[in-house]
């Protein structure tokens, strides 16, 4: 798949997922990952084409993200567990959602998510840096094969 | 009498969310029933009958398509309805869970309004 085409997916399958669910808005391209304090996952999947997915967010945005998607008023009441599980339903969605504009006359297998340390693949990777209403997200699917 | 639900999704955030919209939408909830994956559930539902069904398809031990197809061979299980809430979105996938027996379909990301108004048509209810 060509790089501006799947990193048009990428984006356009985070701004759905976020918007619907999270109450977070992408108000823009950045320059690169978050930095500093960071919540990462990834997760791998089997279909036609199979691959790898990650998210890496900023600390305050996964905090934030998980209040509103648990309904809780104040993101401090948030543990970090409980931020850890839905950033993994996070990298869940927006995986399917991409996947489901992929592949969408054949089928996928989604494995469960893992929480990691966020490095990007070093290559074949594609990424994409987005800035959101209430701190930064950063992107990348490899594909296997590419 | 209320509603019995069993959520079976092996995300807890995302039962916890499911539970909430379906009490936020103002169903008669008896009791709510959680379950990690398809294994769990079969046997919370040998012990506590429910009104209705809200599976995930991709789940370790037993997946969504495995627990619907053993819900579907079981007599005492198969008239329960069963609505799918999934993150795979592809008419493939939709097609086959349908035609395995679910009821419903409901594609995460979700509007509550989605959830709910599967749930109204599946227990042939409206609360408006």
């Amino acid at each position: 798949m060509a790089e501006t085409g799947a990193g048009e997916i990428l984006c356009a399958a985070a701004q759905q997922v976020l918007e619907t669910m999270f109450f977070t808005t992408i108000v823009g391209e950045r320059q690169g990952p978050p930095e500093g304090p960071a919540v990462a996952a990834r997760v791998s999947f089997e279909g036609s084409p199979s691959g790898t997915f990650g998210l890496k967010l900023s600390a305050e945005a996964a905090r934030a993200i998980a209040a509103n998607f648990l309904g809780v008023e104040n993101d401090e009441e948030v543990s970090a567990a409980q931020t850890g599980e839905v950033i993994c339903e996070l990298a869940n969605m927006v995986c399917g959602a991409m996947l489901s504009r992929v592949e969408s006359g054949s089928t996928f297998q989604i494995a469960h998510p893992q929480l990691d340390a966020g490095e990007e693949p070093s290559d074949g990777a594609v990424a994409r840096y987005l800035d959101l209403d209430n701190g930064a997200l950063a992107l990348w699917v490899r594909f296997d094969g590419q | 009498m209320g509603y019995r639900v069993l959520i079976v999704d092996d995300s807890p955030a995302m039962r916890s969310v499911i539970r909430r919209v379906i009490v936020l939408s103002g169903f008669d909830l008896e009791e709510c029933l959680e379950a990690e994956h398809g294994g769990e559930a079969c046997r919370l539902l040998q012990e506590r009958p429910v009104d209705v069904i809200l599976t995930d398809i991709n789940m370790p031990v037993m997946n969504g398509e495995r627990f619907l197809e053993a819900i579907k061979a079981d007599q005492s299980l198969e008239a329960i309805p069963v609505v799918v809430v999934s993150t795979d979105a592809t008419e493939h996938r939709i097609r086959r869970m349908l035609e395995l027996g679910a009821q419903g379909y409901v594609t995460k990301p979700f509007f509550p309004e989605s959830l709910r108004g599967e749930l109204e048509r599946v227990l042939g209810v409206n609360y408006g």
